[in-house]
């Protein structure tokens, strides 16, 4: 719905106002939160354990030390030690077991403060990544200025249910703004879609070419850009997760304000195995297959 | 059912040729100067102290002892006309009434029957009447019947601007809109700015908010009744304007004099032509419409009506890439009398509502998105003018529903992906029976009774869920596919109706109570409904919402000639099943959209007051109104109750006019009205390096956003020296919407601040407000009519 969006930020400009206030928001005690995606590349795996803040407090978050942070899976025992203060890392290279095998289940395991925490994923397939393609543009409205707009070709395999999460990296630096979150129900947008084994549907191939900060411009390609693009498996659950995650963060206000949908609690697969009603956590776990392919534009 | 109809009509009628020492008049009243019908104008009889009313078609009909009588015609803003009649057989007596002169003059109301919000038994209506509507300021110069109302006590908007309106804490969806009897699925034009309905071809508006008569459903909070003009049976008029944003032009006359009339009236916004120069890529933005009517007296016992109403927004970005949606109404109505005291009226309506959404570069790379509902429906109604004592209401309507959520087509590289999701069909039905009875001059008793059912049809799909986790997405265990015309679910509801009117001295005391049912549910999870949300029919996963309202009200009129009229009114409404959304919800091109629907629970409840003087140099209302709007779901707010989006609870409103000369007259109106709640978190976390809220006691609609305050004022001013000389009957409009440019916030959302996250920099988050309209906005306009 990105293109949506743009469209109510145009007519924003006819009228809106927006400005930014103080609001007296309640106090709440922090809450765990557990950030597990790992994946079966061969490079460091990494879960933080933090503390929710305060809304308004932009300061680093509060690490989680001292936890024991282990994942398993079929006798596989993948055990993730602090390497910094609420960074617990495993390093394949240390380790003959991988994460591999489409199908198979991991399971979380965090201890901390006397709490426990568990969580499930599975490993499920993703397809390869064919090409990035280029092409030039003329500029076509206040929006889609003069350039190289940036697509990715990959067929989502034959079968429906399979989830993604696509990742693009330009010039190195992730693609990390709320309105860059790219996620896939087989080849579209969602289950109810019904789009299996074909293509992704063009919206999907060009969220690659990224907004401007504003976002309300597109900010196309220019010779000697690079980009990567990743395709990562997720979880249906991880997929319902992202899909929250996108409509709770993508508040760019303006126009768009009018037609907002409420704020509400992203879900979490994170489960307490104690009792604690003083204890809340939140988060997600997610083991994902990769797939990429980066591209520099030359001429 | 329709057998079953004509069936009663002929035993009605069989009932009346038995009565013969009572002798009927009846007949139509008119205005003089254009023949359009009267609503509701009274006829009294002065020995009997009794009368009644005429209908939405402008017959009465009134049954009598043979006899010698005065009769008096009235309906405000008119003169009143008396007649002496001897009636010794039924007679058909058709008048026309005069117009009050525009002279500034104090009106002085003397009769009696005119205080009918005292006397009435309806409760909870309001009326407005285009003449009151043309006088409030209006955004942008624009007159508009949806901003109009929204000045009446128990009538409010979530915020300027948006499109839609709720009534005693209704939501949006659970009003019933109808053009000349026709369903009007989204009422707004440019986002909500403005409405479908062209003032230039409305008659009559009115909103009923409790006590609905048996005689409509299908809606849960109020019914808003939109009669256009028949069109000037007289002679050829030519009215329009020139406003800051659409021009207008109608032209009506008579077809044949007296016989038969026509009215075509259309609007365009000229946005789009005028920033053409500075446009290079086919941006546009426009919209426009068309209200069209012909009506034919075929005799004095017959007579059609055909009304249309087409109209379209376009919103485009380039050429290619923009969206649009629109409208489609059309009615074709047959009034036919049986005989004396039975009118009847058949209706065959036809209704759309549709918009596309197309985006890409050519036809190789693109995406394409229409969304539709299509109506058909049916309307006998007999209404059997019994005696002087009774006057009774029957009829049935069936609809016929088609509804396509989504024909798309996504073209990538050449190759097609259709994504369409399949029609959904279904069939809405009532029989109503509905009879108000006089029993003394204190009492007034209006009880009926509506059967309503709903049959979900094939071709479709029967879906099972399962809903493990309260308040997150159901899980799909199953589906059947259902051949064409079979029953997926099936729905039937009773819904009592009975109204109540004491009346003494100059005051009165009603009560009411109304159960509705709906059966189609406006799927909007949004602050306000957007023009892209769907209407969706009850399925077996989606259960009808009911809803019982209780009013009770005091009304009392003050002064000479009842100058000033005043009420009270109290409801108090409970729902069920009423339609919530899961967290996440997705309700764009979903197969499984009732995966994501979930019912809760509603109540609303308030006091509206309201004071209105009409007449005199210094004229206008006072409303008032105190109120709550709730839901509980299970799964959503800790399972509490929690105040709706649109939740006000100060709505104050004031509107004034001074006739400041024949030629000038001035007008302002004042709102004040509580913030609406909306969900703040407490929290924030950080996953993948997003940084997502997180409210920890898991509330919903918990932070109120400031009160909004508003003064509009406006002159109308007629040029001229010689008013009387002037072949045009023109008048300018000046008026300044937002006079003190208050910042009036519509919202208040939570974001991250723009830009990317470079890791290692910490990511502000901050409060914003938002406002539609931030300055004093002028226009200007002239209108004329010849």
């Amino acid at each position: 719905m990105r293109k949506f969006s743009l469209y109510m930020a145009s007519i924003c400009l006819l009228f809106g106002c927006e400005e930014t206030i103080d609001v007296e928001l309640k106090d709440a005690p922090p809450a765990y939160v557990v950030d597990a995606w790992i994946n079966d590349k061969m490079e460091t795996q990494v879960i933080q354990l933090s503390l929710t803040q305060p809304y308004f407090d932009s300061s680093e978050p509060t690490p989680i030390t001292g936890a024991t942070v282990t994942v398993t899976s079929e006798g596989k025992t993948f055990s993730f030690t602090e390497s910094q203060s609420g960074s617990y890392t495993w390093d394949p290279a240390t380790s003959t077991d991988r994460i591999e095998t489409v199908g198979s289940r991991y399971t979380l395991t965090v201890n901390v403060d006397g709490n426990e925490f568990m969580a499930e994923s599975e490993l499920r397939r993703v397809p390869p990544v064919d090409s990035i393609k280029f092409t030039f543009k003329e500029e076509r409205n206040a929006f889609q200025p003069e350039g190289y707009y940036a697509e990715f070709l990959a067929t989502d395999p034959v079968g429906p249910g399979d989830t993604y999460w696509i990742k693009a990296i330009k010039n190195g630096i992730p693609l990390n703004n709320p309105f860059d979150l790219n996620i896939a129900y087989d080849a579209g947008f969602n289950e109810g879609g019904n789009i299996d084994g074909v293509v992704f549907i063009q919206p999907i191939q060009d969220a690659v070419t990224p907004l401007n900060e504003d976002l309300d411009e597109i900010v196309p390609y220019k010779l000697g850009d690079s980009l990567h693009v990743e395709i990562h498996s997720i979880t249906h659950e991880a997929f319902t997760f992202l899909q929250q995650v996108q409509i709770q963060t993508q508040r760019d206000g303006g126009f768009d304000e009018i037609f907002a949908e409420p704020l509400e609690n992203v879900s979490s697969n994170i489960m307490m195995m104690n009792e604690n009603p003083d204890v809340q956590v939140i988060g997600f776990f997610n083991v994902s297959s990769v797939s990429g392919r980066g591209r520099k534009l030359t001429e | 059912m329709r057998k079953c109809m004509f069936l009663l009509a002929f035993l009605l009628s069989a009932i009346t040729l038995k009565s013969q020492e009572k002798v009927t008049l009846n007949g139509y009243v008119t205005n003089v100067d254009d023949g359009e019908a009267l609503i509701g104008a009274t006829v009294y009889i002065e020995e009997l102290k009794t009368g009644t009313s005429t209908n939405v078609y402008g017959f009465y009909s009134i049954t009598l002892p043979q006899g010698e009588y005065t009769i008096q015609y009235s309906y405000i803003t008119f003169n009143t006309l008396t007649q002496m009649m001897t009636l010794t057989t039924s007679t058909r007596n058709d008048v026309e009434l005069t117009p009050e002169s525009t002279e500034l003059e104090e009106i002085v109301i003397t009769d009696e029957a005119l205080d009918a919000n005292v006397q009435d038994i309806e409760m909870s209506a309001e009326k407005l009447d285009i003449k009151t509507i043309e006088k409030i300021p209006a955004f942008l110069g624009e007159v508009d019947v949806l901003k109009s109302i929204q000045l009446l006590p128990g009538v409010s908007s979530v915020g300027e601007g948006s499109s839609g309106f709720n009534v005693r804490g209704g939501g949006v969806g659970q009003n019933l809109v109808l053009l000349d009897d026709a369903p009007v699925y989204n009422s707004s034009h440019l986002f909500g700015f403005f409405s479908v309905f062209n003032p230039d071809a409305v008659k009559d508006v009115k909103l009923i908010k409790g006590a609905i008569p048996a005689n409509y459903g299908g809606r849960l909070s109020s019914i808003l009744d939109v009669r256009m003009k028949e069109g000037n049976s007289k002679k050829r008029v030519i009215s329009g304007g020139v406003g800051t944003v659409f021009s207008r032009l109608a032209v009506q006359g008579p077809i044949k004099k007296d016989k038969a009339s026509y009215f075509v009236a259309g609007r365009r916004s000229y946005i789009d032509i005028l920033a053409r120069p500075f446009l290079e890529n086919g941006e546009t933005l426009f919209f426009y419409d068309l209200t069209t009517k012909v009506n034919y007296n075929i005799n004095d016992k017959n007579r059609l009506y055909l009304s249309g109403y087409f109209g379209r927004d376009v919103f485009r970005f380039d050429e290619r890439q923009g969206f649009n949606w629109g409208n489609t109404t059309g009615t074709l109505r047959w009034n036919h009398l049986f005989n004396d005291r039975l009118f009847s009226n058949f209706s065959f309506i036809v209704s759309t509502f549709d918009y596309g959404f197309s985006f890409g570069e050519n036809d190789l790379d693109k995406f394409d998105w229409n969304s539709r509902i299509v109506t058909y429906s049916l309307k006998p109604y007999f209404n059997y003018f019994i005696n002087t004592n009774n006057e009774l209401s029957i009829g049935g309507e069936a609809t016929y529903y088609k509804f396509n959520p989504a024909e798309a087509v996504g073209v990538s590289d050449g190759v097609t992906q259709d994504i369409s999701l399949n029609k959904k069909f279904a069939l809405e039905s009532a029989v109503y029976i509905d009879n108000t009875q006089k029993v003394n001059n204190r009492i007034t008793l209006r009880y009926g009774l509506r059967y309503s059912a709903f049959q979900y049809l094939g071709e479709g799909t029967r879906y099972e869920f399962a809903y493990p986790n309260l308040g997150e997405r159901k899980e799909l265990i199953g589906s059947e596919e259902v051949s064409s015309n079979d029953v997926i679910a099936d729905y039937g509801y009773l819904e009592p109706r009975a109204s109540i009117r004491y009346s003494f001295g100059l005051s009165s005391v009603k009560a009411s109570y109304t159960r509705t049912a709906q059966y189609i549910h406006l799927v909007s999870n949004t602050a306000a409904p957007t023009p892209i949300d769907l209407w969706t029919p009850s399925t077996n996963n989606i259960k009808p919402q009911v809803g019982d309202q209780y009013a009770l009200g005091y009304f009392r009129n003050f002064g000479g000639g009842n100058a000033i009229e005043t009420s009270v009114e109290g409801y108090y409404r409970t729902t069920d099943n009423q339609v919530e959304y899961v967290r996440g919800a997705d309700i764009f091109i979903n197969e499984f959209l009732e995966g994501d629907l979930i019912s809760g629970e509603g109540r609303a409840y308030g006091i509206e007051l309201s004071i209105k003087k009409n007449a005199g140099k210094i004229n206008g209302w006072l409303s008032y109104t105190l109120g709550r709007s709730e839901l509980k779901t299970a799964g959503i707010n800790n399972d509490d109750w929690y105040p709706t989006r649109f939740d006000q609870t100060h709505n104050l409103k004031l509107f004034g006019e001074y006739k400041l000369s024949v030629k000038t007259s001035l007008s302002a109106n004042f709102t004040y009205v509580s913030g609406t709640p909306v969900t703040a978190p407490t929290s924030r976390f950080e996953i993948q390096g997003i940084t997502i809220p997180y409210d920890y006691y898991d509330e919903r609609n918990n932070l109120r956003i400031p009160a909004t305050h508003r003064l509009d004022i406006g002159v109308k001013w007629l040029p001229g020296k010689n008013r009387s000389a002037r072949k045009v009957d023109d008048y300018f409009v000046f008026s300044i919407y937002n006079v003190y440019g208050n910042r009036n916030p519509f919202s208040i959302f939570f974001s991250q601040e723009d830009g990317r996250v470079v890791p290692g920099n910490p990511t502000e988050t901050v409060a914003n407000q938002f406002s539609i309209i931030g300055a004093p906005v002028p226009a200007i306009s002239y209108n004329f009519s010849f």
